[in-house]
């Protein structure tokens, strides 16, 4: 996967590389604009200064004179003037100063009445050249200064101008298909998030729709066909009342009849697995969950026995569980029927309870399928053509639901279920 | 006996009249509110059997008119497995019984029978068939005049298949009425077969007959000439 960075600090990068960039060509441009000044200021001096000696020794003036001012030798004819003007830098001691000062040299051949002198000209530019340094000194430092506050804002920022984003997250996450109701509009006024906002509010819109019509749709095949399969059902109890018919097709009518039971079961199952998901069992209380379980312990007492099994009960009086009873009598049915389809003869089925789980275990046979599939609908071992596949699905949504926690694990040959707080 | 038969289901309609009449009872039917409120405004009944869900309204409204008329016929409610709330509602406003949809045949015969006898005081609460003999109050069972002592799903079995005799009750059928809610057990179906066993053997044992034939391995009949 490609490496992942957070939006502010890709922008900070960026702004810091392009600030770098501006500052940078900023200092080239003044660098050389102060160039081009230190250029034409020498230069206009250098022709000035030119223009006089020119003048002087024009007018006679003689070189000795000039000599006080500055370095001024006659040449011989034969100079070769194409090397001239030559320019030059160089240092000069100043003693008052006591440092080394920089100076522009303009070596240039003078010709005056037929006389060729060559002439050094001089001018100070240690102010310039400082002036030229402190561009890049001072832009340096600004640019230090802008690029640690700009990370520091962002940085101290990025906590407030995100947190509307941060929530829109995290109603995204909390929804839940089928309860739209969790979902409040986060306040902002960025473009961006409310846009955002706004596209996840129609996505979620239309979602439910969906989601509502398929329910809708499973609710009512589960719901009419139950009339009919009444009727294919009564109808195949007239066959099996017929005795001549039934010397001859017994296996057929067992079929059908055995089907359409199956089918008719499913169909009431399902609608109790819409029910539950549409939380129309609301009536929550805290239940005590050792009387319902002793109850349910009794019923099946007959049965247990009948299939060579025990049932045994370590059941907390304390323990209790926040659910409607009717959804609790459910999973508590599911379990027990389960443990005892799946149980080795002979073994003993241990329900337990103590402060904040309860858990029911039996000896069987591991899952012929992968642990996580246990929860799916229709995931059935195929041993029972009875069984629906539909119990643990149901079991799982109802602690969904309630805010409990179901865990299944397979330990020295005994299936596990543990429902939680 | 006569009753009033109120479901919108046509087929599921004809079919229910037809076994009850097959069963003895003489059947009206009605497909509406509408209709069976007309029907119970003139005609005297024994028993009404009530689907709760009909076309122009719900058929509690009939326990109502009922009850507001002092009409004492026994009423029997037919709801949706999943509609709890209309099956309270129906007992409170005086209905004597419920069924969930589906149902069995059977158990609608039992259950009608139960609350006819206990709605018409006069009657006698001994039921006899060949040489078996059972007093439905205090729950005793006789063979030729001999004493034999039953389960509490023995007589439940007994009293089932005596309701229902010369028919063939499907597990499934027999499951329900014995154990209602928990009858989806798959292994209930060893469980019948071990009580009508016991039953089977109490029976022959008092000198009685061998009523009770496995049928074409989806149930059992009580055959009583």
């Amino acid at each position: 996967m490609k490496k992942e960075f957070k939006l502010l600090p890709k922008i900070t990068f960026v702004f810091i590389v392009f600030a770098f960039i501006a500052f940078y060509s900023s200092a080239v441009f003044l660098t050389n604009e102060a160039d081009e000044f230190i250029y034409e200021n020498l230069d206009s001096r250098f022709q000035k200064f030119e223009h006089s000696i020119k003048h002087d020794l024009d007018r006679g003036g003689s070189i000795e004179k000039l000599r006080n001012y500055i370095k001024i030798d006659s040449v011989n004819k034969s100079v070769d003037l194409t090397k001239y003007p030559v320019f030059s830098d160089t240092t000069i001691y100043d003693d008052e100063l006591e440092s080394d000062r920089s100076y522009k040299k303009k070596t240039i051949i003078i010709e005056s009445k037929n006389q060729y002198y060559r002439v050094e000209l001089i001018r100070l530019v240690d102010d310039f050249m400082r002036l030229r340094e402190d561009i890049f000194e001072s832009l340096i430092p600004a640019f230090i200064i802008l690029a640690v506050t700009f990370v520091l804002f962002a940085y101290l920022l990025s906590g407030y101008y995100f947190r509307p984003f941060n929530k829109i997250l995290q109603a995204m996450k909390t929804y839940k298909v089928g309860e739209p109701k969790n979902i409040s509009k986060v306040k902002t006024n960025t473009a961006e998030f409310v846009k955002m906002q706004n596209l996840y509010h129609e996505m979620i819109d239309r979602i439910e729709d969906d989601y509502q019509r398929l329910k809708e749709y499973t609710e009512h095949m589960a719901h009419e066909i139950q009339t009919p399969l009444t009727i294919i059902r009564n109808k195949t109890e007239n066959l099996i009342a017929d005795e001549d018919l039934m010397d001859k097709h017994s296996e057929t009518v067992k079929t059908i009849y055995n089907q359409t039971n199956h089918l008719s079961k499913l169909g009431s199952t399902l609608n109790l697995l819409t029910k539950i998901e549409n939380n129309e069992f609301n009536k929550s209380e805290n239940l005590q969950t050792k009387p319902a379980i002793e109850k349910f312990i009794s019923a099946v007492e007959e049965l247990v026995k009948l299939k060579d099994l025990k049932i045994a009960g370590n059941l907390n009086p304390g323990h209790s569980f926040f659910i409607d009873p009717i959804l609790f009598d459910v999973i508590i049915r599911n379990l027990i029927n389960n443990s005892i389809n799946y149980s080795h003869p002979g073994s003993e089925i241990v329900i337990t309870t103590n402060d904040d789980s309860l858990q029911i275990s039996n000896y069987g046979d591991p899952l012929p399928f992968e642990e996580d599939k246990l929860f799916e609908r229709f995931q059935s071992n195929g041993k029972t053509s009875n069984s629906l596949g539909l119990g643990l699905a149901l079991i799982k949504k109802i602690c969904e639901l309630n805010q409990l926690k179901i865990e299944y694990s397979y330990s020295g040959g005994m299936h596990n279920f543990k429902i939680s707080n | 006996m006569k009753l009033l038969l109120v479901e919108d289901n046509h087929s599921l309609n004809k079919d229910i009249q037809e076994y009850l009449i097959e069963n003895g009872f003489t059947v009206e039917t009605a497909f509406n509110l509408l209709e069976a409120s007309e029907k119970l405004s003139v005609y005297k009944y024994d028993a009404l059997i009530i689907d709760i869900g009909l076309p122009d309204g719900s058929g509690l409204e009939l326990i109502k008119q009922a009850k507001k008329d002092k009409i004492n016929s026994a009423i029997l409610i037919l709801t949706a497995k999943d509609k709890l709330e209309d099956k309270l509602e129906g007992l409170n406003l005086g209905a004597d019984d419920y069924m969930t949809k589906p149902f069995h045949k059977a158990e609608l015969n039992a259950r009608l029978r139960s609350i006819l006898r206990r709605n018409l005081f006069d009657r006698d609460n001994k039921i006899a068939a060949g040489e078996i003999e059972i007093d439905l109050i205090t729950a005793e069972v006789k063979i030729k005049s001999k004493d034999i002592i039953l389960t509490k799903k023995e007589f439940d079995l007994l009293l089932y298949f005596i309701h229902n005799k010369n028919r063939v009750l499907t597990k499934e059928s027999i499951a329900e009425h014995l154990w209602g809610d928990h009858a989806d057990q798959s292994d209930n179906f060893d469980f019948i077969y071990n009580h009508i066993k016991n039953l089977r053997k109490k029976i022959t044992n008092a000198g009685g007959k061998n009523y009770i034939t496995a049928m074409y391995g989806m149930g059992y009949k009580f055959t009583i000439k």
